[in-house]
């Protein structure tokens, strides 16, 4: 089958051409991030291949191990070119998987809300305003803080942080879905809940949710980044590009820019990559465009 | 080809020749018109008639130099009084638009601007295009209400749109369209999404306001009876073409055309009761598959069957304090919780089609989705043969599958995202009515039985078009082996032609499998057509209910009655009713 919705959706996806550049960054950075030890010259988190007497060298010097630090090196003599890309790799899972769980928490919170109704939605949905009404990052933050340092804590405080934005999306959606005729075709036949609201629902209610996620990830992915510049993300053995930024910090006034500058344009390029990839899909996806 | 051009005469109003109106399409220029002549004389109402798709509304916006880009008027000429319409600078379409030649649209919610008052919009109409003072303003706009007979006008004057009911603000937007003593109003479906009652009401207004005033209107509608009702003449469009057009009696009395003949044959109103429409027309010769197994607890045809016992519906109302606020501001009662259907008892005997008739707002449908057990009573019962249809607790469920329903609108009652092969055997598999290995061929079945190639199931339902998706609509509930089927306005969003297809169907299927049906609609040709016994609604109750003959010949209660006269009526053909003989 060609006249699938899908094929319309990646044809009409081709016609942006900003869009269709920020996909392929995207993929390219995720591409780098998967195959990162066989592409970068050095582990950026194996100490022991870390030469100190190599730290803060400019883009362009070669070091003791014989090749080009096309980027310079940081302050404990990492290849900052491997570590960005092991940096963005961090990134991605933490703003994949974080984005992940959020989606299916918040989806499936949204959803089973809109499904049932009356007070317990009303009350599911107040928790989530409630919720929603703290910013992200204070959240994040505080969950940091209780759970610790790690990357399971920090996908706990980012999937915190986030799931109810999906949450809310879900049941707005949702809840337009549950009012139309072909849930209510389901409810005659009668399906159960379960799939009414996993093959009925949700698969309706995924347009928007899937706009947000791209937004999402890329807000998990800055809000990681910030949390670990604040010192309450990664362990600093395991730099990510927050890190990395953060490291670089006391060196920038010093002229030695490279080592907050290269981490944070990757940041730069990584996030407005996928939010001109979200916005794409949202136009593509609001009906309000067609007809 | 197109058809000749209307009589010539020499003080026609309005000239319009040749006129082709495209669109880009992706597929080539799409002709919505391609080659439509009329002329219209002053005074004199012209019915323009057609099915979805025809160009009749494409027609309407292009003499009002209203077509979007990157649609186009390719060639022709619309003359107004000699004066050549097309190419005029927007500057002096403006100074016409309204003045001379107005609109009327056929949803008034849209075309009222939902926050400015009525005065306000009537004032800015106004100051279009005269120069006056604020005290004269009001007067007119007060003339203008109560030319349309709205109540009470120096108070409504000051109400805004929301508070109006549809009929009233489809009166307004005419009471608009009229300010300026127009030469030409152009009503586009005005009275479609009106209640028959209402329609009866603005039709016969309209038509007094015409004729006082000696306005040309031009009335665009799908609907043969209503058009009847109210043109002089006809000219009837398919496909961007007018195929047929002349003096209103001739042609729907003695149709030339094959397809004005095909539209007024798929009337029900015009076929006696039970019978199928336009020579079977849509009608498949593969039969349903066979149900597996017959329930024990099936009573004999004709026996009580479906129960529905005092049942009451109440929807809470708005308690929130922006929604008493919103009410408090604009100066009208908050509505208080009502009950959408109001103590209804119904017995549905076993083979039997039952028609439950009312205008919007009675509670039909609320009725039907409690008879359907897709929503629960808020007291009373639904019971087949004598079991529940769905569970009691906090959160009823719908527990048995003899009773399915078809809903009226087929672009939103199927999902978008499911196969049709899926749609169709999903409820069947989920109780285990058929095997997995068993469901293509079920599907196939089922796709052959309601007149769909058994090729489509790989398809999705944005692939067909509103008769083919209402077909299978139809499939789905049927696959489900129901012995009951609830059918909320089925036929209400489709055209004629379509219409008479899927009332065939129905009829074919039903004496197959012997269903009995609820069948809910506002259209009362339909439903004397199909129904045995009928059940007339309103506020909630049932005001009166009986054999079907016995209602359309001897209604008892003043509503039925009223109801009745409503009913647009096409003229038959009865001899000695021949129209006048002229140049057609």
């Amino acid at each position: 089958m060609s006249d699938t919705p899908f094929s319309r959706f990646l044809g009409d996806f081709r016609k942006n051409k900003v869009a269709t550049g920020a996909a392929i960054v995207v993929a390219l950075i995720v591409v780098l991030a998967v195959i990162a030890p066989l592409v970068t010259p050095q582990n950026p988190y194996d100490l022991a291949h870390l030469v100190l007497r190599d730290a803060r060298r400019p883009p362009g010097y070669v070091g003791s191990a014989g090749y080009t630090h096309w980027l310079g090196t940081d302050s404990q003599g990492r290849d900052l070119l491997s570590a960005i890309i092991y940096g963005l790799r961090i990134s991605l899972q933490m703003g994949v998987i974080a984005g992940a769980v959020a989606f299916a928490l918040g989806a499936l919170v949204g959803c089973a809300a809109a499904y049932v109704g009356g007070r317990v939605e009303s009350l599911a949905m107040r928790l989530v305003d409630l919720q929603l009404s703290f910013p992200a990052i204070l959240l994040a933050f505080v969950m940091a803080a209780l759970f610790g340092q790690g990357r399971s804590q920090l996908i706990l405080a980012l999937i915190f942080a986030q799931y109810a934005y999906f949450a809310r999306t879900a049941h707005g959606a949702a809840a337009a879905e549950r009012q139309k005729d072909y849930v209510e075709a389901a409810l005659s036949i009668p399906l159960s809940p379960w799939r009414v609201v996993f093959k009925h629902m949700l698969p309706n209610s995924l347009p928007p949710l899937i706009v947000v996620a791209t937004v999402q990830i890329a807000s998990a992915i800055s809000l990681e980044a910030t949390l670990s510049f604040l010192g309450v993300g990664l362990p600093p053995s395991e730099p990510s590009l927050g890190m990395l930024i953060a490291n670089g910090f006391q060196y920038l006034l010093s002229g030695r820019y490279w080592i907050s500058i290269y981490p944070g344009l990757a940041l730069i390029l990584f996030i407005v990559s996928l939010n001109l990839v979200g916005d794409q899909i949202r136009d593509q996806l609001n009906p309000r465009l067609h007809r | 080809m197109t058809a000749p051009p209307f009589s010539e005469t020499r003080s026609a109003l309005l000239d319009v020749s040749n006129l082709k109106t495209w669109f880009p399409g992706d597929r080539g220029e799409v002709r919505a018109v391609d080659g439509v002549s009329f002329s219209v004389s002053p005074g004199e109402v012209l019915g323009i008639v057609g099915e979805s798709g025809s160009g009749k509304s494409v027609t309407g916006f292009s003499i009002i130099g209203l077509i979007d880009e990157p649609g186009r008027i390719v060639e022709g000429a619309i003359k107004l009084e000699g004066r050549e319409l097309i190419g005029l600078p927007q500057e002096e379409l403006r100074k016409i638009r309204g003045r001379i030649i107005s609109m009327v649209f056929q949803d008034p919610m849209a075309a009222l601007n939902p926050v400015l008052s009525i005065g306000t919009q009537i004032r800015l109409a106004l100051e279009a295009h005269e120069r006056i003072g604020p005290k004269e303003v009001r007067e007119r706009a007060i003339a203008a209400l109560a030319q349309v007979r709205i109540s009470e006008p120096e108070r409504k004057i000051d109400f805004f749109p929301h508070q109006f009911s549809g009929g009233m603000r489809q009166r307004v937007a005419i009471a608009i369209a009229l300010l300026h003593r127009p030469k030409l109003v152009i009503c586009d479906e005005p009275t479609t999404a009106l209640d028959v009652s209402i329609q009866a009401e603005i039709l016969s207004e309209m038509k007094a306001l015409v004729s006082d005033l000696g306005t040309a209107l031009i009335w665009i509608s799908h609907d043969l009876a209503t058009v009847a009702s109210i043109a002089d003449r006809v000219a009837v469009m398919r496909s961007g073409h007018v195929v047929e057009s002349g003096p209103a009696l001739a042609v729907l009395t003695r149709p030339q055309h094959d397809y004005t003949k095909t539209l007024l044959n798929a009337l029900p109103s015009r076929a006696s009761p039970g019978e199928l429409l336009l020579r079977s027309a849509g009608v498949p010769d593969a039969a349903p598959p066979a149900r597996k197994e017959v329930p024990d607890d099936v009573v004999a045809l004709g026996s009580p069957y479906l129960v529905i016992n005092n049942v009451v519906k109440t929807f809470a109302k708005p308690a929130g304090l922006f929604a008493r606020l919103q009410f408090g501001l604009a100066g009208a009662k908050p509505p208080s919780a009502s009950n959408a259907v109001d103590g209804v008892d119904i017995v549905l005997n076993r083979g039997e089609v039952l028609g439950v008739v009312g205008e919007s707002g009675s509670g039909k449908s609320t009725l039907g989705r409690m008879a359907a057990g897709i929503i629960a009573p808020t007291s009373g019962s639904v019971r087949l043969a004598g079991q529940p249809v769905m569970s009691s607790g906090t959160m009823p469920r719908k527990v048995t599958t003899r009773i399915q329903t078809i809903f009226q609108d087929p672009f939103a009652s199927l999902n978008g995202r499911m196969r049709i092969g899926e749609i169709l055997s999903e409820g069947p598999l989920a109780h285990r009515l058929i095997s997995r290995g068993e469901a293509p061929n079920y599907v196939r079945q089922w796709l052959a039985a309601v007149g769909l190639d058994p090729g489509y199931a790989n398809r999705f339902p944005h692939q067909f078009s509103g008769g083919q998706r209402q077909r299978i609509a139809i499939a789905r509930a049927l696959a489900m082996q129901p012995d009951v089927v609830v059918c909320d306005e089925p036929v209400a969003s489709l055209d004629v032609s379509i219409q008479a297809q899927i009332i065939n169907l129905l009829i074919r299927l039903r004496s197959e499998l012997d269903l009995s049906l609820i069948f809910i609609s506002h259209d009362l040709s339909v439903v004397r057509h199909l129904c045995d016994r009928v059940v007339i609604m309103r506020r909630g109750r049932i005001v009166e209910q009986g054999a079907a003959e016995a209602i359309y010949a001897r209604p008892q209660n003043e509503y039925t009655k009223r109801l009745l006269a409503a009913m647009p009526m096409l003229p038959r053909s009865v001899a000695g009713l021949e129209p006048a003989t002229g140049p057609l």
